[in-house]
């Protein structure tokens, strides 16, 4: 494979996407204006496609925390922690993570992304062994990846074919890696934690949870599914993001081994990029204070993420799972996914058009995630647009678009 | 190769041009020195799936690590043999 090959690869990719009118990279948010709110092709448009789980994006509270690290320390810290010493903000944002899971280390990382590399990269080798769920996030395959060690898949959501493949590790079970996430990103459906954990606690090994999607959303707290279903004690590691319902950009993983921290010495994701600039750890840290301060974002939340769900269900949607922020509405085929997506925006709603392989089960999917910052009118405008489009496919197709 | 270590090449063959039916078109067919994602469009998840399909059927694990450079059916199934022999 040369470059030049890569090249018309990726080129055939873009015009696969332009065919049917999918290519999100056309998608320019002209104007932002509000955490649920853009103009985009000129169109006032509302986002359901942006994460922004609790809305804060533009908290006053969390602006003005960022505004004032840009003044105080500056637009960037220029490197790693490692190399150029670490930003007293840096350090206190970890104890604030420990403090708030009530473990002993945390570690922040620059993006979500790099938390998981970082993460898997430190703790496992050539040698070791990893059994991730099937649905996992490209982050978690990609860490498993780079750190060399083995990894295989178990089916998605199904302790016992966790139980089967631990058992057929033999004596290497005992130390595997088993890694789920609580909240699925693509079909919105959960995972049996404390099943989960269950198994691999039985084998000897080591548990991890991705919360990038149920921080901030699960939890009497909002630290996630772990605490929903009472296992804060048992999981090894927890990792989640600040570009969800932080509303910045970063990452961390807090754990209840001490030793954890030691991965500052071994981590390459950790060690060789530049840390998180000052706004960014600001904002996280004003939005965790914000989420401790505020549970009434949380139900919110929830109350909008159930209107949505009953709303496109008694229009005959078919949606991939029970209630949750995320609401995957299945479409048949990639094509009549991309005509659905395009017949939202014209609409004035914007959803993340999802297409296999990003899209498990084969299916395409027209994905919503919820806000607190919506308000009920925006959500039954949504329903309205979603009810338009559905009879436009109706009129002019064999089958129903979505 | 030996001569059950042919049989069990051969067997395992069989299985991947009966899984892969489904991905053959008349352009490219199905025979083993058919690539997986070029020929036969295999996705990452498709290939998952199959992996794990034979992890069940010969009760091994096959760790996704070791498949970068599988390309054709013959392959897969040169490496399903040699995981399925260290195991016996």
């Amino acid at each position: 494979m040369s470059i030049s090959e890569r090249f018309a690869e990726l080129a055939h990719v873009r015009d696969m996407l332009a065919a049917v009118e999918a290519d999100p990279s056309r998608i320019v948010m002209q104007k932002i204006l509000s955490p649920t709110e853009a103009v985009i092709e000129g169109r006032p448009t509302i986002l359901v496609g942006t994460n922004n789980y609790l809305g804060l994006t533009f908290e006053p509270e969390i602006l003005d925390a960022a505004c004032a690290a840009v003044r105080e320390q500056g637009s960037g810290t220029t490197g790693s922690r490692m190399a150029n010493g670490s930003y007293f903000s840096h350090a206190r944002l970890e104890e604030d993570f420990a403090a708030f899971y009530d473990m002993p280390s945390a570690m922040v990382f620059s993006t979500g992304y790099q938390t998981n590399l970082g993460l898997l990269m430190g703790l496992v080798r050539p040698g070791d062994t990893v059994l991730l769920d099937a649905h996992s996030h490209a982050c978690l395959f990609d860490g498993c990846q780079a750190s060399g060690a083995d990894f295989s898949v178990f089916r998605h959501n199904d302790p016992e074919d966790l139980r089967k493949r631990l058992r057929r590790l033999g004596d290497k079970a005992r130390e595997t890696l088993v890694i789920a996430e609580g909240l699925y990103s693509m079909l919105g459906d959960i995972a049996p934690l404390a099943e989960l954990c269950a198994v691999a606690k039985e084998f000897g090994a080591w548990f991890m949870v991705d919360e990038a999607h149920s921080f901030g959303v699960y939890g009497e707290k909002g630290r996630g599914l772990c605490e929903e279903v009472g296992i804060l004690d048992q999981v090894d590691f927890i990792t989640g993001t600040f570009s969800k319902s932080l509303a910045s950009l970063g990452g961390f993983c807090v754990s209840r081994h001490p030793e954890m921290r030691l991965l500052r010495y071994g981590s390459r994701p950790y060690v060789f990029t530049a840390s998180s600039s000052p706004a960014n750890i600001a904002a996280a840290s004003a939005a965790l204070r914000v989420i401790r301060a505020r549970p009434e974002l949380k139900t919110k939340l929830w109350e909008n993420a159930q209107r949505l769900h009953d709303g496109l269900s008694a229009l005959g949607c078919e949606i991939a799972s029970p209630v949750s922020p995320v609401i995957a509405v299945r479409v048949p085929a990639p094509e009549a996914g991309a005509r659905a997506w395009n017949a939202l925006l014209e609409n004035g709603v914007y959803v993340n058009l999802v297409v296999p392989p990003a899209a498990p089960e084969g299916a395409s999917l027209l994905r919503c995630s919820l806000s607190a910052g919506h308000s009920p009118e925006q959500i039954d405008r949504v329903i309205a647009a979603f009810a338009q489009v559905r009879s436009e496919a109706g009129a002019g197709a064999a089958q129903g678009a979505l | 190769m030996s001569h059950d270590a042919n049989n069990l090449e051969d067997e395992i063959t069989a299985m991947l041009l009966e899984r892969l039916a489904r991905f053959s078109t008349r352009a490219t067919g199905l025979h083993p020195q058919a690539d997986l994602a070029r020929d036969l469009n295999l996705d990452s998840v498709n290939m998952m799936e199959l992996l794990m399909e034979l992890e069940d059927h010969y009760d091994v694990s096959i760790p996704l690590n070791t498949m970068a450079d599988v390309s054709t059916i013959a392959d897969l199934a040169d490496r399903v043999r040699k995981v399925v022999e260290t195991r016996s």
